[in-house]
């Protein structure tokens, strides 16, 4: 198990460090342009070239990336150019906003979930399962740009009961959570639903289960008790891909809700090639793909015995 | 008016003159009065007669949060500011020697009052006295020196050196460049500005300059502290302003809290402006509006318009401008640097059409010549109409008679940007110019737009016609961006700015209109009207023609 972790973790951190250097080619191979973006149209060639002196963007590439990597390591990303303040300053307040978003969203949407999922697999079939069905069939298929608007018609324009921007000026509101939280739980619950579901309906047709039905446990304790902790296996790692889903996922609803999360930041940078806060952002990015992969491969491992080592 | 007299520009009784034979309007009037040193409420008791202020009969309440919805950019160096987002947040804080109001009339400001020799080259300006900046000190002339001094300092860097250039020389640094060439270097000429007493400065301009307290309305002319030397001045921002900067962050939120001190002009009803920045979204700021959670915003584009209307207790607001966009060709790049080619991009497009197709007819036709028909020297010239058959003749001439392929850059947001592009691809296809349109997002054009080869930039709203033609067209200056230079262009705009007599002035602008539209490095299709919007509990503010937030009078029901 332990050599089963330290390879995972490995091979965790050979994907990160590939696809730093990845984005440091292509986003800093041209030393000319970051010092056009870094001092702006008005600088002359004078300044940019000391400028790229002084940063030392003239040393040799994988010396400039190295030193650039051990920054990243020492949580020192650089200057953004938009903020013109250090870019840790700016990322993690907007990561922990974009967090607590996600943690509403999760503590709504793995119960509901999970709840539907099983209601609808235990019973294959029955006039509650389509019901299920299909409501999580039309919800996923709705995109976030079109329930964002869809929902601020209602809760919003129609009703007037809930706040249009979540940019929390005045310090935290849980209101204006809402209607961000509830985009994200409709568009992905339905999704969730439908794995679990999938998972519980094959779980039910296994012979122990017809077992424990025909040896005439009750069926209620032939759900809890018996189908389950298998049929949760397929879902946990389903649940922990949606961590990496939100990151995006996130990006639509902060820009329509004008939430000041990672989201809305990733876009603005992209969108005002802010290049140290790219950079800063996409590795953030990729190592919560990588973490919730490796920690979805440890636990599928750890809660499936059939594929535990020894 | 005996007083008055002593100290007025001798052009003035010839004003009346004019205004009372009806070559001017009474707008003109109080505008040519105000640039020669007449006081706007002096101009219109004039002519008989004061702009209504709607809410001038309501008891103004104070207290109160006024939230405002608009981008919040960085603001470290007001002298680069190159947004009027980043003015507004300062405005409050640091303010003008000179303000333009809602009637395009350029008032006093931090200066009481100022005037002019008769050659327009020598102006004074008396600085209001008494007026303290935060930290305590008193506001005077060694503020506005070290001001000045900083701005026309070539490291600086600041779009000023443009708006001042009368009071600069251009001087061989010694030093050559890799092609041989000597470096040259613009500052401040010697002498250009002299300190009377504590509170009067006097500018001696090395040649006539009409514009000049325009010019000191701008948003990069904002006075800072004299200790300001650089660095970022919203983490220590002195001012003399009404209010005080109390929180700032970048893309979310800008804090102005009322100083517990009183302010220079008297009452300064609301306690706080907040400024929340919704993103690029239009929808989100509608949203903001619809669920109260802003009061106000900076601009309200023509498609939000409908929506905006349609929310209970929002009101719109329209101020007719000299806002336009143009789509310049950079003289100094192929296939723009033959003249002919660009006389055929003009004279494919139909301008009313494309008003009224891409801003529902809500502003006037443009005519490549940037100088609107709100500008008090705006001389009218011939429309240019649309000729597919003159187009065609002239894209032969210049070698392109089996088509031509071009690009143009443009902005995503705002939408009627893009819009006017397309509008004008549609219109280049019949005469075989192939027009691909690259959208992008506004801080990757302004990155490159000083250098791209052909680009839609949207220019604001400027009191004179003289002014944009300064900072635009003239040779050299920072912000030309079509690297257009026409040593007659620059004669006779040289000429225009020495004219105070309106009608004089129009005739040489009639002269420097026709230049640069034959020259036809812009194609400048119309003017927009510009529209705010506003809670009706929101009193006593206005769409200005700039975005320029003069909240100080404001207040809420």
């Amino acid at each position: 198990m332990l050599f089963f972790i330290a390879k995972r973790v490995g091979l965790m951190i050979v994907t990160m460090l590939i696809v730093s250097l990845l984005l440091f080619v292509l986003l800093e191979l041209q030393p000319g342009s970051v010092a056009t973006k870094v001092l702006g149209p008005y600088s002359s060639e004078e300044q940019r070239t000391l400028w790229l002196e002084a940063n030392g963007y003239l040393e040799p590439l994988w010396t400039r990336y190295l030193s650039w990597l051990g920054g990243m390591l020492t949580g020192d990303f650089g200057e953004s150019v938009r903020f013109k303040a250090p870019v840790a300053d700016i990322l993690w307040p907007r990561l922990w906003n974009t967090a607590i978003l996600a943690f509403w969203t999760f503590a709504i949407l793995v119960p509901l979930s999970l709840t539907l999922g099983v209601l609808a697999g235990m019973r294959e079939g029955s006039a509650l399962d389509r019901a299920i069905s299909i409501t999580s069939i039309i919800t996923t298929s709705v995109p976030e740009f079109a329930s964002a608007v869809f929902l601020s018609a209602i809760f919003v324009f129609a009703l007037g009961i809930l706040p249009g921007t979540s940019g929390m000026t005045d310090g935290f509101d849980p209101l204006q959570l809402v209607l961000p939280v509830m985009v994200l739980i409709l568009y992905d619950v339905g999704y969730v639903t439908r794995m679990t579901r999938a998972s519980m309906a094959e779980v039910m047709t296994t012979p122990y289960i017809r077992t424990a039905v025909l040896k005439g446990l009750p069926f209620g304790r032939v759900v809890f008790r018996h189908a389950l902790r298998n049929a949760l296996i397929a879902p946990f790692t389903v649940i922990m891909l949606q961590v990496n889903w939100l990151l995006s996922g996130v990006i639509v609803v902060e820009f329509f809700f004008a939430y000041k999360g990672f989201g809305g930041l990733l876009l603005e940078a992209s969108l005002n090639q802010d290049i140290f806060l790219i950079e800063a952002c996409t590795m953030v990015a990729v190592f919560v793909a990588v973490t919730t992969q490796t920690l979805a491969d440890i636990g599928y491992t750890y809660l499936n015995p059939r594929i535990r080592l020894a | 008016m005996t007083k008055e007299d002593k100290t007025t520009h001798p052009h003035i009784p010839e004003l009346v003159n004019q205004l009372k034979k009806g070559e001017i309007d009474r707008r003109q009037f109080v505008q040519s009065a105000a640039v020669l040193g007449v006081s706007a409420t002096a101009a219109y008791a004039m002519v008989g007669a004061m702009p209504r202020d709607a809410h001038a009969q309501d008891s103004p309440k104070f207290g109160g949060n006024l939230r405002v919805s608009m981008n919040v950019k960085e603001v470290s160096d007001p002298a680069i500011f190159d947004w009027g987002e980043k003015g507004n947040v300062a405005r409050h804080v640091i303010e003008p020697l000179v303000q333009i109001d809602k009637n395009n009339v350029a008032q006093p400001h931090l200066a009481e009052s100022w005037n002019v020799s008769e050659d327009l080259k020598t102006w004074t300006f008396n600085l209001r006295k008494g007026v303290k900046w935060s930290n305590g000190d008193e506001f005077g002339s060694d503020d506005v020196i070290a001001n000045f001094e900083r701005w026309l300092d070539p490291a600086t860097g600041s779009s000023n050196q443009g708006r001042f250039s009368a009071m600069t020389e251009t001087v061989d640094t010694g030093e050559k460049d890799e092609n041989g060439k000597a470096k040259m270097s613009t500052k401040m000429a010697s002498g250009a500005l002299e300190r009377v007493d504590a509170h009067t400065v006097r500018f001696h301009l090395n040649r006539p300059e009409l514009s000049l307290p325009e010019s000191m309305a701008d948003y990069p002319a904002l006075i800072a502290h004299r200790s300001f030397e650089g660095g970022d001045w919203s983490k220590n921002a002195i001012g003399t302003g009404a209010f005080s900067l109390d929180r700032f962050g970048v893309g979310e939120i800008a804090v102005l809290k009322k100083r517990a001190d009183a302010h220079w002009n008297g009452d300064v009803y609301l306690d706080q402006i907040t400024y929340v920045d919704n993103g690029d979204d239009p929808a989100a700021e509608i949203a903001a509006f619809a669920s109260g959670q802003v009061d106000t915003n900076y601009q309200t584009s023509v498609e939000q318009i409908p929506t905006m209307r349609s929310l209970p207790n929002i009101e719109v607001m329209q101020a007719v401008t000299a806002q336009t966009g143009v789509a310049r060709m950079k003289v100094t790049e192929a296939p723009f640097d033959n003249v002919k080619v660009r006389q055929a991009i003009q004279a494919c497009l139909d301008r009313s059409r494309i008003l009224e197709v891409v801003y529902s007819g809500l502003g006037a036709a443009g005519y490549d010549d940037h100088v609107a028909p709100v500008h008090p020297e705006h001389a009218e010239l011939a429309p240019l109409k649309q000729d597919y058959a003159k187009a065609k003749r002239l894209l032969a001439e210049a070698g392109h008679a089996n088509g031509l392929k071009i690009r143009i850059d443009c902005v995503a947001n705002p939408t009627w940007e893009q819009n006017t592009c397309k509008a004008i691809a549609e219109m280049l296809k019949p005469a075989g110019i192939d027009l691909e349109i690259n959208i992008m997002p506004g801080g990757t054009y302004w990155d490159r737009w000083l250098s791209t080869p052909f680009g839609f930039t949207s220019w604001t709203h400027r009191a004179l016609g003289v002014q944009v033609l300064n900072l635009a067209y003239r040779s050299g200056v920072a912000w030309n961006e079509t690297s257009y230079s026409n040593p007659e262009f620059d004669r006779l705009l040289d000429k225009a700015g020495g004219l105070a007599d309106v009608t004089e002035r129009r005739k040489v602008m009639a002269e420097i209109q026709g230049v640069l539209r034959d020259d036809a490095v812009i194609a400048q299709t119309f003017w927009r009207s510009v529209f705010v919007s506003r809670s009706t509990r929101v009193k006593n503010i206005y769409a200005q023609v700039a975005f320029e937030h003069h909240f100080n009078k404001a207040w809420l029901a």
